[in-house]
């Protein structure tokens, strides 16, 4: 991680304001306390797969990310990698360890170039005791965590592998000309992906066949062209 | 079975219930007595009793003499060495779960 002197007080402060105005819930502060997040924020940069924290490190702070990508996976007591969440710019992460002054649940890995504002843990936790708007934005943002990892544990306990790709795919697809496709950046390898959906390289090659086989897919270099829509959210629903 | 015999399997099982903080600490007091390594800026976290390691050394010797010192310790379960070093593997993060009860014992 590299840290950044060079920019003035004010560049700072905007910056950090701008970041934290495409952060949910944090877009209505009010000034005066996006102002205070900003003056307690440190610029911080990490390199493509360097790692940002590690699971059951005592938990330092929590980051707004500026830029880039960012993977948070857990390793389970059996040895399996299960990722955890993708984060891209305008996220913020690392307040449950925080809050719950407990170890780092997750092992968080920038996925590409990281640009990111950090708040420490003493300097966040008064930040909330001061400003109750702030505390009701973390309570947002919390509850939303809730909700998204309640559906990841249905995904994985309840639908099959092929369902599980069927639904991330159409959740990434994106208009290209005239096709519907899934773009792969260049951190999306099967690993990550089969890594992603709870499951392992070879299953996953398997269920993309077995999609391309159905005719609901083709799987290109750089990315996966949905060609049946509908057929492959029937399929996410299986 | 002997009585030794009796006290190792004993020792294997109490690993199992030694906090993950505590494995830890012992991982970086060991870190700290060994000069090539205590000078490096190597991070450890523990959970599950699954060591994860991260920071950056200059040979690969002092990445696997870090994942070798983290083995040493009773309780560990598992390394996951995400140490950078010339020539590691990249992204560089090498998993190594020997998940027996306790990589050091060496009973029969």
């Amino acid at each position: 991680m590299t840290s950044s002197a060079s920019l003035s007080d004010s560049q700072r402060l905007n910056r950090v304001r701008q970041t934290l105005s495409q952060v949910r819930h944090f877009t209505d502060l009010p000034p005066k306390v996006m102002t205070a997040i900003a003056c307690a924020a440190t610029f911080c940069r990490f390199d493509a797969d360097e790692v940002i924290y590690l699971e059951g490190e005592p938990a330092k702070s929590l980051y707004i990310l500026e830029k880039g990508w960012v993977k948070a996976t857990r390793m389970s007591p059996e040895g399996r990698e299960q990722a955890l969440w993708f984060l891209e710019s305008g996220e913020a992460f690392g307040d449950v360890a925080l809050l719950t002054d407990t170890p780092s649940p997750g092992t968080v890995v920038a996925l590409e170039p990281v640009e990111a504002w950090a708040i420490e843990k003493s300097d966040f936790l008064c930040l909330i005791d001061r400003h109750p708007q702030l505390a009701m934005a973390v309570i947002r943002r919390l509850g939303e965590r809730v909700l998204y990892f309640i559906g990841l544990v249905e995904d994985l306990s309840l639908r099959s592998v092929e369902a599980r790709v069927a639904k991330t795919l159409l959740k990434h697809a994106g208009v290209a000309g005239d096709r519907l496709v899934v773009p792969r950046r260049t951190w999306t390898t099967f690993d990550e992906m089969a890594t992603r959906l709870g499951t392992v390289r070879d299953v996953l090659s398997r269920a993309l066949k077995t999609l391309e086989d159905e005719k609901l897919l083709h799987v290109e270099r750089h990315q996966i062209v949905i060609l049946d829509p509908a057929g492959l959210a029937a399929r996410g629903e299986s | 079975m002997d009585s030794s015999e009796i006290r190792r399997g004993t020792m294997t099982e109490l690993a199992h219930f030694i906090p993950d903080e505590n494995l830890r600490a012992a991982i970086l007091a060991k870190f700290a007595a060994e000069s090539r390594i205590a000078s490096t800026n190597v991070r450890v976290g523990v959970l599950n009793g699954i060591a994860h390691l991260a920071g950056e050394v200059d040979s690969l010797a002092k990445r696997s003499m870090a994942e070798d010192l983290a083995r040493e310790i009773p309780g560990v379960r598992g390394i996951v060495n995400r140490i950078e070093a010339p020539g590691a593997p990249n992204p560089s993060r090498t998993v190594n779960l020997d998940l027996s009860p306790n990589p050091k014992d060496d009973s029969p």
